[in-house]
């Protein structure tokens, strides 16, 4: 049986790249079917299909990893990259949301009444939920940096402690956020306003409940002895979109909630 | 100020053992010698009792999903009569 000589990783064949073009196609087929049919078995299809793909390649990765020993420097090197292209990438997401608002605010036109928040819009008040949202997310930052250094200095005690904490405040910035938008008295088709507001909070709250979910999965390995105290590229994954998702709600409490009122 | 959150979280806490007070054992280097057998199997459907019966719920769920999405993309194309 031949061994190779080399570092990198020649990553056996997988049936979930097909499946996951296969669960792209249902989702956006599914949404046609439901935005002009109503109906929803297809968007439902894809959805399960992509998080069972999802669930089944990330669980192969951890196999190659923490497993077979597939993940040499040279090839945590990769991964590292890997994951900096793709938050730049998310980065370049939210900044087309940011020009729509841009675009719109700082040129207000006759249809806003010439001014902005437009007519008849009541904004947030930002010293209040949206303040402490801040907070929170800045804490949950503490928290996670917390959980690494105890994570580097291999006490597990704290780590998950820390971990768990973070998690906690994620989701309890989602709560919040959710109570929020019960508030509002303007929806995301009431003009220009609505729509970039809940178009860009929208779609970052959707990436809190994903690095909840990155951070709760760290949780779980952390638990079951896959990070040692050198080798924990996931968790730093994982930190590393935490603190975006972070920094994006910055951006967004200062523009939209704070200026933009 | 991470001491007083250490202690504010300890304060909701169990009794914390002397002993790792996670649920899990270590079960890392079973894993570890399963996964690393010369025995030419895929990681997909090696590893967990439920791997290879996951993996034909997908494929069916993509395959047949995607055959379904086909023909009611062509319904939708010839409206109330069909070629």
């Amino acid at each position: 049986m031949t061994h190779q000589t080399h570092a990198y990783h020649m990553v056996n064949p997988s049936p979930w790249p097909l499946t996951g073009a296969l669960s792209a196609f249902l989702l956006t087929s599914g949404l046609i079917m439901w935005f002009h049919f109503y109906y929803t078995l297809l968007l439902a299809t894809g959805l399960l299909a992509s998080a069972m793909t999802m669930f089944q390649w990330w669980r192969d990765v951890v196999r190659e990893g923490t497993y077979q020993g597939h993940h040499t420097p040279p090839v945590q090197k990769g991964l590292r990259y890997g994951m900096v292209l793709f938050i730049i990438s998310e980065i370049f997401f939210f900044a087309g949301f940011f020009w729509a608002f841009y675009h719109s605010s700082l040129a207000p036109t006759p249809q806003t009444g010439g001014h902005w928040p437009p007519t008849g819009i009541l904004p947030l008040n930002p010293m209040e939920v949206p303040l402490l949202n801040t907070a929170v997310l800045l804490a949950s930052g503490v928290t996670i940096t917390w959980a690494h250094h105890s994570l580097m200095e291999a006490n597990r005690k704290e780590s998950a402690q820390a971990l768990l904490m973070t998690i906690a405040l994620g989701a309890y910035f989602t709560y919040l956020q959710m109570s929020e938008y019960s508030e509002t008295s303007f929806t995301i088709s009431d003009g220009i306003y609505g729509s970039t507001f809940f178009m860009a909070t929208g779609f970052h709250g959707l990436h809190v409940i994903i690095g909840t979910t990155f951070l709760a999965t760290c949780y779980i390995r952390q638990q079951m002895y896959h990070f040692t105290s050198s080798h924990h590229f996931g968790f730093e994954a994982a930190a590393w979109y935490w603190h975006f998702v972070d920094v994006v709600w910055l951006f967004l409490y200062i523009s939209i909630y704070w200026w933009g009122s | 100020m991470l001491w007083s959150l250490l202690a504010l979280r300890q304060f909701g806490q169990r009794t914390i053992s002397t002993t790792s007070h996670s649920h899990f054992k270590n079960r890392v280097p079973e894993k570890q010698k399963l996964f690393q057998e010369d025995d030419g199997i895929p990681v997909y459907p090696e590893g967990w009792v439920a791997d290879v019966p996951l993996y034909r719920a997908t494929m069916i769920l993509t395959v047949g999903g995607t055959a379904y999405a086909i023909y009611q993309l062509a319904m939708a194309s010839f409206p109330k009569k069909q070629d």
